[in-house]
């Protein structure tokens, strides 16, 4: 067995749009989740590399097959060059932990994943078989659940967690979250950037807006409810940078989140033992990327009077706050569990 | 919560989370969904030390008082029921005087259920010329199950006429059924004219948009919650259904294209693909979706509209089935 000291604890949570990695040597890393390879041998020559992650992938991706190999927070199933792409990733977080140390090279690596409350049983098996080779040994969580674990919120509680690619609720009931605890909905990050493209090439023809520029634009100006300022955009329009302002296509995209998340929220704190539902209801997390929406807590609030009223949190840091819960996972998990799921 | 508490629950939790990841590595369907049958898997573990030297006995004692097969074949007068026995285990059940089902022998394929796709309101695909894909599904099924019963099969079909069943009740009847396999009976339409093939599809995630086109244009008379299908979902993707429709599928569509090929030299094999069509979703036995041609081919259309041509397809598909039961130690047939 090894020794603790050769042992390297690790949480990550694989994102649709991003993947973070915290680790027991107290490195935190993040990156887009985006692999290109060079698209040809001029790209291979100009770029020096053979393969290109993250931030990096994305700057260069004229140059490059560009990947994106989570879909709705899950490996996209039968495509070679997805799987390929999930791995570079996991290898480069992983080197991102291990160079700071000089520890990857023979370290045990026990690491904790996070995937949507809603990932079937074959795409565990199928991010288990990817993660051949990479880690040691390997435990998948449902992503809500490792940020509930991290945050000690097991009794009562509600998450939230507003991906990229899904939207996940969780009930903590002091038990391990099964289905009837959990939703997921594939409503998240990823639409909001297409229907806000939408809107703004049906008001904008004349901008050459890509869905790169929109995410950047939503991250920065989100909100749902009254705006805080006007939000105003440059993007070129026949090569001429040219602002515009997209206040109200903004904030209808924002708000398609909130039917299908209300709905969700209430439909969940209903299923919730009538003594502990008020308890659950002051006790709602906000966590992921759209957590951050500008008015979010306060409109979901709004939505909770109609049972009683309740809080509604946000994590001000949501961008760890999954790989931390998961790496709390995995320093807690005692090494006779750990040996029994080797990867 | 207090501190001791907070570590309780959290023992507690990480015990929970760690069988959850074994029984994924032991491909188990979730706790939630698996059947409470303790008592059905200790009788079954422990059934072959009780069942096993009875049998012994009973042979030996029979073997030593001379008793022959022929000894104990029913009275006559009682019509022996056309039953369906699992060739290896023939002899050892020639002890017993009860004629046995199929149904013991979970490889055995029995009973087929046939769909004819679409129906009533909903004609599916149609050609230029006005045939529609609800009327070939049918007239195909029923020759199919002709040829299937005339070769000792037991049928069940989800529809006799010109009706609209929604999806989730032909998955029902198919399940209420205890048949062995399901075969949903399709027509394609494809917005290239020129191009036609065959392809057969069994169940399992696809990332080609075009199947989940396809596969939501199929399922929009399903009747199912999006919450029934997420359970229904996890209950299949990993378990062994999964493999017997593929090799069921894959026998099939060899049939198809080598069978309809003689007749139709452009035909192309589109292959065995997967899609998440609602009844192979649904069904709880090895379950495939056959397109059997394509009306958007004018020439195809025109042979789909013929008897013979629709008899061809049909023998196609008994042939596969046919194969997919013979490589499962196929059942012995009426008179053989």
């Amino acid at each position: 067995m090894s020794t603790e000291s050769e042992i390297l604890h690790v949480g990550i949570d694989l994102g649709t749009s991003r993947s973070a990695i915290s680790a027991s040597n107290g490195e935190r890393f993040v990156v887009d989740s985006f692999v290109g390879w060079p698209a040809d041998m001029v790209a291979k020559k100009v770029l020096k590399r053979d393969v290109l992650i993250g931030h990096e992938a994305v700057t260069n991706r004229t140059m490059l097959d560009l990947h994106r190999p989570l879909e709705r927070g899950l490996l996209k199933e039968g495509s070679d060059k997805d799987v390929e792409a999930v791995r570079e990733l996991l290898k480069h977080l992983l080197r991102l932990v291990g160079v700071a140390n000089g520890k990857v090279e023979g370290a045990n690596v026990r690491a904790v994943v996070g995937v949507p409350a809603a990932a079937l049983r074959t795409n565990k098996q199928y991010l288990r078989n990817s993660m051949k080779g990479i880690v040691d040994s390997l435990m998948i969580v449902s992503e809500p659940f490792a940020v509930a674990y991290g945050l000690n919120a097991l009794l009562h509680t509600m998450i939230i967690d507003i991906g990229a690619g899904t939207t996940d609720f969780c009930v903590m009931k002091g038990r391990y979250p099964n289905e009837e605890d959990q939703r997921t909905l594939t409503i998240a990050g990823d639409s909001l950037d297409a229907q806000l493209l939408k809107l703004i090439e049906e008001r904008y023809p004349q901008a050459n807006v890509t869905v790169f520029m929109v995410r950047e634009w939503k991250e920065k100006h989100s909100f749902v409810g009254d705006p805080p300022k006007r939000v105003l955009v440059t993007a070129p329009v026949k090569g001429v940078p040219t602002q515009f302002d997209i206040t109200n296509e903004m904030k209808t995209a924002c708000e398609t989140l909130l039917p299908p998340t209300v709905e969700t929220m209430l439909d969940l704190l209903s299923r919730v033992e009538p003594e502990f539902q008020e308890r659950v209801r002051n006790n709602i997390i906000l966590s992921g990327g759209g957590g951050l929406i500008r008015n979010l807590p306060r409109t979901l609030e709004e939505a909770l009077k109609q049972v009683g009223g309740g809080k509604v949190t946000h994590m001000q840091d949501p961008v760890f706050v999954g790989s931390d819960g998961g790496l709390a996972l995995a320093l807690d998990a005692p090494d006779d569990d750990w040996e029994k799921l080797t990867a | 919560m207090r501190v001791g508490q907070i570590d309780r629950v959290k023992r507690q939790l990480l015990r929970q989370a760690v069988a959850d990841n074994l029984d994924t590595i032991r491909g188990l369907p979730p706790r939630a969904l698996r059947p409470r049958r303790r008592f059905v898997r200790i009788f079954l573990r422990r059934a072959p030390l009780v069942i096993i030297p009875l049998i012994l006995t009973s042979l030996a004692f029979l073997s030593n008082t001379g008793v022959t097969a022929k000894a104990i074949a029913p009275a006559p007068g009682i019509a022996a029921q056309p039953r369906v026995v699992h060739a290896s285990v023939a002899p050892m059940l020639m002890t017993d005087t009860l004629p046995v089902s199929a149904s013991a022998f979970p490889l055995s394929v029995h009973r087929v259920v046939l769909d004819a796709g679409h129906g009533g309101t909903d004609p599916g695909a149609s050609s230029t010329s006005n045939v529609s894909e609800k009327e070939i599904t049918l007239d195909i099924q029923n020759r199919l199950s002709a040829l299937l019963r005339k070769n000792g099969f037991e049928v069940v079909v989800t529809r006799s006429d010109d009706r609209l069943i929604p999806l989730r009740e032909r998955a029902k009847l198919a399940n209420g059924s205890t048949s062995d396999i399901f075969v949903s009976i399709h027509v394609n339409s494809i917005p290239h004219p020129n191009n036609h093939g065959v392809e057969t599809y069994y169940l399992g995630p696809t990332n080609d948009p075009k199947l989940t086109q396809l596969a939501a244009a199929e399922n929009l008379t399903s009747g199912y919650a999006l919450a029934d299908l997420r359970k229904l979902l996890d209950r299949v993707y990993a378990d062994v259904r999964r493999d017997e429709s593929q090799r069921l599928a894959t026998a099939v569509q060899l049939q198809l294209f080598s069978g309809l090929r003689g007749v139709d030299p452009g035909l192309e094999n589109w292959g065995v693909k997967r899609a998440p069509f609602i009844v192979l979703v649904a069904t709880e036995m090895p379950a495939i979706l056959a397109e059997v041609g394509c009306l958007s081919n004018d020439r195809e259309a025109e042979m789909l509209r013929s008897g013979a041509y629709r008899e061809q397809i049909a023998q196609a598909l008994f042939h596969g089935i046919h194969a997919y039961a013979s490589a499962n130690d196929a059942p012995q047939k009426k008179g053989t």
